[in-house]
């Protein structure tokens, strides 16, 4: 949801007027981390040089209000795969802004520690869209540094990476010398060590669930693409429906221009290892994979043949490259991607893969931070191996060394039409109360004191039926079951518990229970999806 | 700006030593930085120990400081620049370099000199800088701002696809500056897949320039292939096309071409035939004869 | 009677190439009618065209080479080894311009059409040779989908910690241009890679039909039959290289660039040899303006390996000069605890050894070391040490199938 003000922003200055104000408004702050998204309106037809430059001054107005749970993971992402040094000193200023710091990410800053060191350039942080023409400023490396020594002895399993940046040949000047050794001496501050067994290696905040989302039974249909014409490496011709359905399947996004080796190139590289995991398994004719092209207008067929071929990618009626001759935006909108454009060419993106089950839907997605080649075959057995009536899902945490999960629940709308019961038939009295639960003497029941408060818990448990209902009726089409439901409340709280018509709560209790029904049957997804 | 020439005074540790050996990387440094020496004897002593910066902070420093300093001879600032962008290349040995090396590129990318600016863009837009990309397209979007001529601009920015200056690019394309700017702006339009239709005009165009025509073949060829194959089949057959034209296309065929299909076609094969008997160049002639015997004639 | 003779071992056309390190070979008799005893004596004699390559043998591993041989040779079949080389200063100009011809008195009794292919220098080419060569490598781009899409992506600003400013600069970069000279080969098995004196003018490296001239603005042109004029790397088309500072390479050496003397008088121990990778090298390369001018675009422009190559040539002369090809030799590398990965003698080197993240980059494009049918060293991920002994001086089994036209081999 984008619910920044966007229309009025057309230039960078406007741009960074906006974000200043969202930094400086508690109440609006939240709003930053949408600003990350790549497929945010505002990064539309923008150069990648622009888009830095935007980037970077959301993550240095996060840096200044605080990196919630949710923006941590742009936070991370940046330092996961960045190359862009203005970028990567701003992310790893901003991740000293997380209310504390976490052994979970040391990894992340050593990470990019390598991958900036030899491309270590002066930033300046002064004002937006400055660059360092003079030896003052900061740079990645120093930042970096700076949030090891932030994060002190929670850094300890890197300590002895850091410690060997002294002892290389050549190596970083003195000046940055200086900062790896208040880096080390921060790490072995023995004072500021936590209590045994509170801090694992890999116990990240559970603001970072967005990596990856599985989603066994609230599926959405293929339908708006299973006409998507892609061409494949030979220069054949298929429909998504073609390909994708019948068998579960493994798809990552690339571009051939992408400049960033740490994604495009190695996201290929590394379908070709799970095509080898598959293979060793005796799954490959069981699951396909596909990559698709950001840049269909310019990856042809032999462009993507070539570059598949280069990273050891297997290409046959089952493994393709593909590029969308038509329904490019379709396929943008279905799978939600990470990707913004100037004209035709990407100007950024985020890693993203996908696994669709046997019907072509997306079964599970894994975003932004590197994913494992295991961990995304063993997903996709167990796409594989789900039963096609399986409703409902509760996925338990991973091991440690995963990232969080996001849990799923349904809502059943039989308790919607029990609450109503409920609400409908409330005793008024405790003497009533008493009553109503003399009947269920021999459940014991009748020992619960009478509970006013039952009531508008059970209103309340009503009313999230009744919006559950409608969002089910959103997503089918189909909104006939919400009306009667809506009815039955009226019926109920208004008719019987306002104006204390007697009829109108059994009338209530029959029109929320068919309307709850009629809801449930209807359409193929009927489950809610709620964190 | 002024290019003050220092006196010329050769000391004895400014002589380059007898015998082809070479100096000692102190004395050459002391005589690069050293304003008592000639510009030549500099130029050379620059290029003698361009490591020297990577050892030492002061002659780091001390480098840039020549860079930077409007006073010293443009030759001898240029003669700076190469020597850190050679010790750049040493890429671990510089790593404590590098930092004021960027930082100083783009101070003198806006140096009064014409020739330090696009040589330090020229450095800095082969690092795909943000900073170099955003003055340069400044400098096509207002000719005010610009530091460097449109054509180069355009050369520069052709670094990076992702560059956001395919806009001004096709500008330039309807409406010239100059003939290297279209040039180059057809070039940095090469790698944009929305401008395959502006070559295939262009390429059939027999009014256009020789070197247009020859760019938009290369970019067709890179654009569509297939169109390419197409085209250059067309213009081999037409007899009223120029030759240089035609020798391109018959590179393209014998290079890239789908040989099962030139192998078939019997009026193309002919053709080319016709062209390796007429009156053409030799160069031509052997090009079409080598396009005959990958086809058996 | 007839006679089989295996070129580096093998009968196949493809291993049919020598150099100036001898080549092993074999020969045996395969039809022994006529033969009047159970062994007979076989001169082996190479027979070369005018202006072709010319060969010399030996019977063993050591000793002198000669113009002709004679081994006795069993009629039964089994075979005997001798050896071959090229001829130091009569290099082949075309595929198999020289026979080497066995002969059991005057009655010819085998033949093989063999090459001397060797590393020339890009001035010496013939025109057949340069145009096999500058089609060889602009199939190879194969408008930026070909392989050479590979070499592109080994030679970037990522990488390059992996073969510069470290002692694995000289090992890395003849390595990178062996891999790349193989797969030259495996499209025009005739083409060596030659390389650019850059201290010396280079009036026909740089015209039209080689490796273009600079335009006005500094973007290279090619003639109309050029296959060079279709080269594109990073999904952009052409070639950006304009030499600085009033320069004519045509007519003029690389300006400060040290000359050879000059370089293999910088030491005659490695540590200080190897500031060669400033000057000639890296001054070479600032010579100009464009892609060669800067480590992240400089594999983008097809003259960088021909500058590498030259680099390459001046280290294997300073090798030859002081005997520097044994590992085990100090002096022949310089080993320092320090060293980062990828610069120890005893590291695999990246991306042939397929190791990625950590201390090496993260993907490692063209997978293993290309192989040739002439030889097995390197092996498909070579280590630093392995690029030392590429003659097979040391160890003959460490020859790695090229040599320079200038560089003897003992």
């Amino acid at each position: 949801m984008q619910n920044v003000a966007t229309a009025s922003v057309q230039s960078e200055p406007q741009f960074a007027a906006l974000v200043d104000a969202l930094a400086a408004d508690p109440n609006r702050r939240e709003q930053l981390t949408e600003l990350l998204r790549e497929d945010h309106l505002l990064y539309d037809q923008r150069g990648s040089a622009t888009t830095v430059r935007m980037r970077g001054w959301v993550l240095l107005a996060l840096a200044r209000a605080g990196v919630s749970d949710a923006a941590l993971l742009f936070v991370l992402e940046e330092l996961d795969t960045g190359v862009d040094a203005y970028l990567v000193a701003a992310a790893a200023r901003a991740l000293r802004s997380y209310p504390s710091p976490n052994a979970a990410f040391a990894p992340f800053v050593m990470r990019a520690l390598t991958n900036i060191r030899y491309h270590d350039e002066l930033v300046s942080f002064e004002g937006y869209g400055e660059y360092a023409i003079s030896s003052t400023g900061t740079s990645p490396v120093r930042e970096l540094l700076a949030t090891l020594a932030w994060l002190g002895p929670h850094a300890r399993g890197a300590l002895r990476e850091v410690e060997s940046l002294r002892a290389q040949r050549g190596g970083l000047s003195k000046k940055l010398l200086i900062d790896v050794d208040r880096a080390v001496e921060a790490i072995r501050d023995a004072d500021q060590v936590d209590e045994p067994g509170t801090d694992t290696c890999c116990t990240l905040p559970s603001g970072l669930s967005n990596t990856f989302s599985w989603a066994l039974s609230s599926r959405r249909g293929s339908e708006p693409i299973e006409s998507t014409v892609f061409e494949d490496h030979e220069g054949a011709s298929i429909t998504f429906k073609e390909f994708f359905r019948g068998h579960p399947s493994i798809v990552v996004f690339f571009y051939t221009r992408c400049d960033n080796a740490l994604k495009c190139s190695l996201t290929v590289t590394k379908l070709a290892r799970v095509q080898k995991l598959l293979e060793a398994r005796g799954l490959a004719d069981q699951i396909h994979t596909a990559a698709i092209t950001y840049d269909p207008a310019f990856d042809l067929p032999a462009r993507i043949r070539g570059y598949g071929q280069n990273r050891g990618v297997r290409m046959d009626d089952r493994h393709r490259m593909l590029r969308t001759t038509d329904g490019v935006n379709a396929l943008r909108r279905h799978f939600k991607l990470g990707v913004n454009f100037i004209e035709s060419l990407v100007n950024r993106h985020r890693i993203e893969a996908y696994i669709l089950d046997a019907e072509g839907r997306i079964a599970a997605c894994f975003e932004r931070m590197h994913w494992d080649e295991q961990q995304v075959v063993d997903r996709t057995i167990e796409v594989l191996q789900e039963k096609s009536d399986e409703t409902t899902s509760e996925v338990s945490p991973g091991p440690a060394d995963c990232p969080a999960r996001h849990k799923t629940k349904t809502v059943s709308p039989i308790f919607g039409t029990l609450a109503s019961l409920g609400v409908a038939f409330f005793p008024k009295c405790p003497i009533c109360w008493a009553g109503y639960l003399s009947v269920f003497s021999i459940a014991g029941l009748n020992q619960i004191p009478y509970s006013p408060w039952l009531q508008p818990m059970l209103v309340a448990v009503m009313l999230i039926n009744l919006a559950s209902v409608w969002l089910r009726g959103r997503l089918t089409g189909r909104m006939s079951g919400f009306y009667l439901v809506s009815a039955g409340a009226f019926a109920i709280v208004l008719l019987n518990m306002g104006l204390g018509w007697e009829n109108a709560a059994v009338w209530g209790v029959a029109l929320t229970l068919a309307g709850s029904l009629m809801s449930a049957l209807s359409g193929k997804n009927a489950s809610q999806v709620v964190e | 700006m002024s290019t003050k020439k220092k006196a010329a005074k050769t000391s004895k540790s400014a002589r380059k030593p007898k015998g082809g050996a070479m100096r000692s990387t102190r004395a050459a440094m002391s005589v690069a930085t050293s304003a008592r020496s000639t510009v030549k004897e500099r130029v050379a002593a620059m290029a003698e120990a361009p490591l020297a910066v990577c050892e030492s902070d002061k002659d780091l420093q001390a480098m840039l400081n020549v860079l930077r300093n409007k006073e010293e001879p443009v030759e001898v600032r240029l003669a700076a620049m190469d020597s850190l962008a050679t010790a750049a290349f040493s890429v671990i040995k510089f790593e404590s370099c590098r930092n004021d090396y960027i930082a100083t590129l783009r101070e003198v990318a806006q140096d009064p000199d014409p020739k330090i600016r696009e040589s330090a863009l020229g450095l800095l837009a082969g690092e795909k800088d943000g900073f170099a990309q955003k003055k340069l397209l400044e400098g096509l979007q207002n000719r005010e701002k610009a530091l460097v001529p449109p054509e180069k601009a355009l050369q520069l920015l052709s670094y990076d696809v992702h560059a956001e200056a395919y806009s001004v690019a096709r500008d330039i394309v309807e409406k010239p500056p100059n003939a290297d700017a279209k040039r180059e702006a057809l070039r940095l339009l090469a790698a944009d897949a929305t401008s395959a239709p502006l070559f295939e005009k262009l390429l059939r165009d027999k009014d256009e320039l020789r070197e247009i025509r020859q760019i938009s073949a290369s970019a067709l060829h890179g654009l569509n292939p297939g169109k390419l194959q197409r085209h250059a089949r067309e213009m081999l057959l037409d007899n009223s096309e120029y030759d240089d034209i035609q020798a391109t296309c018959l590179t393209a065929l014998t290079q890239f071409g789908d040989d099962e299909a030139v192998g078939k076609d019997e009026a193309l094969l002919k053709s080319v035939d016709r062209f390796s008997a007429g009156k053409t160049s030799s160069k031509y002639k052997q090009s079409a004869r080598r396009f005959l015997s990958k086809y058996g004639r | 009677m007839n006679v089989e003779l295996q070129i580096n071992n093998s009968i196949s056309p493809s291993a049919r190439f020598v150099t100036w390190a001898p080549s092993p070979c074999r020969i045996r008799v395969t039809n022994p009618s006529g033969a009047t005893a159970p062994i007979v004596n076989v001169q082996i004699t190479g027979v070369s065209v005018a202006s072709g390559g010319a060969v010399v043998f030996r019977g063993n591993t050591t000793g002198a080479f000669s113009n002709s041989l004679t081994v006795p040779v069993p009629i039964n079949g089994t075979s005997v080894p001798f050896f071959v080389a090229g001829r130091f200063g009569r290099p082949s100009v075309n595929n198999g311009d020289v026979r080497i011809e066995a002969r059991n008195g005057t009655t010819l009794v085998g033949s093989v059409s063999v090459m001397v292919r060797v590393r020339k220098n890009a001035e010496a080419l013939t025109p057949g040779e340069r145009d096999r060569f500058v089609a060889a490598f602009a199939q190879l781009n194969n408008q930026g989908a070909g392989r050479f899409a590979d070499f592109r992506s080994m030679h970037t600003n990522v990488s390059s910690p992996q073969a510069h400013g470290a002692p694995g600069f000289l090992p890395w970069h003849r390595a990178y241009l062996l891999d790349l000279e193989r797969e030259l080969q495996a499209i025009d098995p005739s083409v060596a890679l030659p390389y650019w004196r850059f201290d010396q003018p280079a009036p026909k490296l740089f015209t039209l039909d080689f490796f273009g001239v600079s335009g006005p603005n500094g973007t290279i042109q090619f003639s109309n039959t050029n296959p060079l004029q279709f080269w594109v790397t990073d999904g952009v088309q052409g070639i950006n290289r304009g030499p600085r500072n009033n320069w004519n390479p045509a007519t003029q050496p690389g300006p400060t660039v040290i000359t050879e003397a000059q370089t293999l008088l910088l030491g005659t121990q490695y540590p200080a040899f190897s500031g060669m990778e400033g000057n000639p090298h890296g001054t070479a390369h600032t010579r100009w303006n464009g892609f060669i001018r800067q480590i992240g675009t400089a594999a983008k422009d097809p003259l960088f390996f021909l500058l590498h190559c030259n680099v390459d040539r001046l280290w294997a002369k300073w090798q030859r000069q002081n005997g520097r090809f044994d590992p085990a030799h100090a002096a022949s590398f310089d080993s320092n605890p320090g060293n980062p990965i990828g610069h120890n003698l005893v590291d695999t080197m990246w991306p042939w050894n397929g190791i990625t993240g950590g201390t090496r980059p993260p993907t490692a494009p063209g997978g293993a070391m290309a192989s040739s049918p002439c030889v097995s060293a390197p092996g498909p991920q070579p280590r630093v040490r392995s690029s030392l002994d590429y003659q097979g001086s040391v160890n003959a089994l460490s020859r790695e199938g090229f040599d320079y036209d200038d560089v003897r081999f003992a």
